[in-house]
């Protein structure tokens, strides 16, 4: 018996996806995909957050600091970069058409910013949350897939071993391994992406509730002039 | 959102060939031991095994381990059996056996004997021929044998009439002994003491037919040749093909036949089956041929021929509720 005197098996990692079943090398590399772009989903909101934090900071701070409403209106029309301008914008160009035009019309005035203004909200919510049910659905299925790429590595290293009629631990363990390799990446894309979604959803949501509190606070302030103009 | 996919996709390369590099697993060296079965064994199979040591000598025929020297069976009754049939040797066909001849006058007698040619020829055929000196000594071995015999039967006699009176006695003393001991037996606690072995711990001797002090190399197996029990069933199958139970045995314990095969290697029998038991049921007599008329009809048995020694002389049970029980 040749290979009774020792069966040797590579377990470095390149070996543990170069060894494994077609079908379990497509869950692995298809679970690498995901974990990339979860990270890449993860980095780009995380600073897109970050910068939508600062700037509204910094509106804020310059919308309550007794600027002109029309001085702000200007040096941001151009490129309201951020949800809070883009509010702040889309109310002040609305307000700004019922008095510049022709006709003032004060009657559904009141009305119309109050929608654009949720239009706005509801569109720069959507811009935040963009790409979050990737990371919520790479947390959730990718430990099944992995799952699923053990199951088949197990299936088919167990077939090995029924092949070979040797029950010892040195034929049983590279196929196990390997079949394990693809529950390992499962959870290595899974978890990051579970927490990630979290932090982020529950960050959107605060962004999205102080993006309301302004709008009120603004139409407010809005529907308070249209009372004095009319 | 290319940027963050650059970064993550970069950040994913660096660590896989991090790993790579720090984890390399030394390759497993398994080597394949023996495995190890764990049986559980009787006091008998334990003084059977002839698992030996490496230090020893290299003997011919590996024995166990033997301390004492213990019962053996009857062979002496088989050995009597006068009718022997043609000695068999190892080869699987029997060997012709050299009929005897007859005595050819030897060159020594014919110089003796020309004194009585010498008289009238006439009266020769008359005569008995002359007694052949080897015929004779047949002749008297076999009246001594038969005398010897009739001695025997005597002596049996006897010592059956001496065994009768003696288990007599032996039922009327042990009759007493039981009355006294039920008088001792009334339980008293300020005995106690006397009730608690004070043997010293001891283990059964290894028994068998010489005294053997020294561990032998042992063979491969590790267990001295026993038939298993498939090549016991396997035999028993054999037979039972044949085997037709009295009718009407289903409750029959006392029909337990027990029958003492002696096999040849062919696996066909070399002496004439013998039943080893006794049975009170008086259809036991008729299972007892039965069983007989089995083991007969269903020669040759194919059994293992490298355990021949096992199986030469065996003993197979026929019980008639195993057959009904199918």
């Amino acid at each position: 018996m040749p290979e009774a005197a020792g069966v040797s098996a590579d377990l470095s990692i390149f070996a543990l996806f170069w060894q494994a079943h077609w079908v379990v090398k497509i869950v692995m590399t298809g679970l690498l995909a995901c974990s990339v772009w979860v990270w890449a989903i993860a980095i780009e909101k995380f600073l897109l957050l970050q910068r939508t934090r600062t700037a509204m900071n910094r509106f804020e701070q310059a919308f309550w600091s007794g600027q002109s409403l029309e001085e702000l209106y200007r040096s941001l029309s151009s490129r309201p970069n951020h949800s809070m301008a883009a509010l702040f914008v889309a109310a002040m160009r609305e307000w700004k058409r019922s008095f510049e035009g022709s006709t003032r019309s004060f009657a559904g005035l009141q009305m119309r910013i109050e929608k654009v203004m949720d239009v706005t909200i509801s569109r720069e919510v959507e811009r935040l949350e963009r790409r979050l049910l990737v990371l919520a659905t790479v947390g959730s299925a990718s430990p099944f897939v992995g799952l699923f790429g053990t199951v088949w590595g197990i299936m088919n290293s167990f077939q090995s071993i029924a092949a070979s009629k040797n029950t010892s631990l040195a034929v049983v363990a590279p196929g196990i391994a390997e079949a394990l390799f693809a529950t390992a990446i499962g959870l290595v894309a899974a978890i990051p992406a579970t927490i990630f979604y979290n932090k982020f959803s529950s960050e959107v949501n605060k962004q999205a509730s102080r993006l309301e509190g302004f709008a009120d606070e603004f139409s407010a302030i809005l529907s308070r002039q249209i009372d004095e103009r009319a | 959102m290319r940027k963050a996919l650059t970064i993550s996709a970069v950040g994913h390369a660096v660590l896989i060939l991090w790993g790579l590099v720090t984890f390399v697993v030394k390759p497993l060296e398994a080597n394949t031991t023996e495995s190890l079965p764990i049986d559980v064994i009787s006091d008998s199979e334990f003084t059977q095994i002839t698992a030996g040591m490496k230090t020893a000598k290299k003997v011919e025929t590996p024995k166990p381990l033997v301390e004492k020297i213990g019962e053996q069976k009857p062979v002496e009754e088989l050995t009597k059996i006068e009718k022997k049939p043609a000695i068999q040797t190892a080869s699987a066909e029997p060997m012709p056996i050299p009929e005897p001849k007859k005595p050819e006058p030897k060159p020594e007698k014919a110089k003796a004997e020309p004194e009585k040619q010498a008289e009238p020829e006439k009266a020769k055929p008359a005569e008995a021929p002359p007694p052949d000196p080897a015929l004779e000594a047949m002749k008297k071995a076999e009246e001594q044998k038969k005398v010897e015999d009739q001695k025997k039967v005597e002596d049996q006699k006897r010592k059956a009439e001496e065994q009768k009176k003696k288990a007599e006695e032996k039922k009327k003393a042990e009759e007493q002994k039981r009355k006294e001991e039920a008088q001792r037996n009334a339980f008293d606690p300020g005995k106690i003491a006397a009730l608690l072995d004070k043997q010293s711990p001891r283990r059964e001797a290894a028994t068998g037919d010489t005294i053997n002090q020294t561990a032998s190399l042992g063979l491969a197996s590790g267990r001295s040749a026993t038939l298993t029990q498939s090549e016991i069933d396997a035999l028993r199958a054999q037979i039972q093909a044949c085997w037709n139970p009295p009718a009407g045995a289903v409750d029959g314990r006392e029909l337990i036949v027990r029958v003492r095969l002696q096999l040849r290697q062919d696996g066909s029998l070399s002496v004439d089956p013998a039943v080893m038991n006794r049975g009170g049921h008086p259809q036991f007599q008729i299972a007892a041929e039965a069983a007989l008329r089995a083991v007969r009809r269903c020669q040759p048995y194919r059994l293992p021929i490298a355990k021949y020694d096992v199986w030469k002389d065996v003993e197979v049970t026929f019980d008639p509720r195993d057959m009904f029980r199918g």
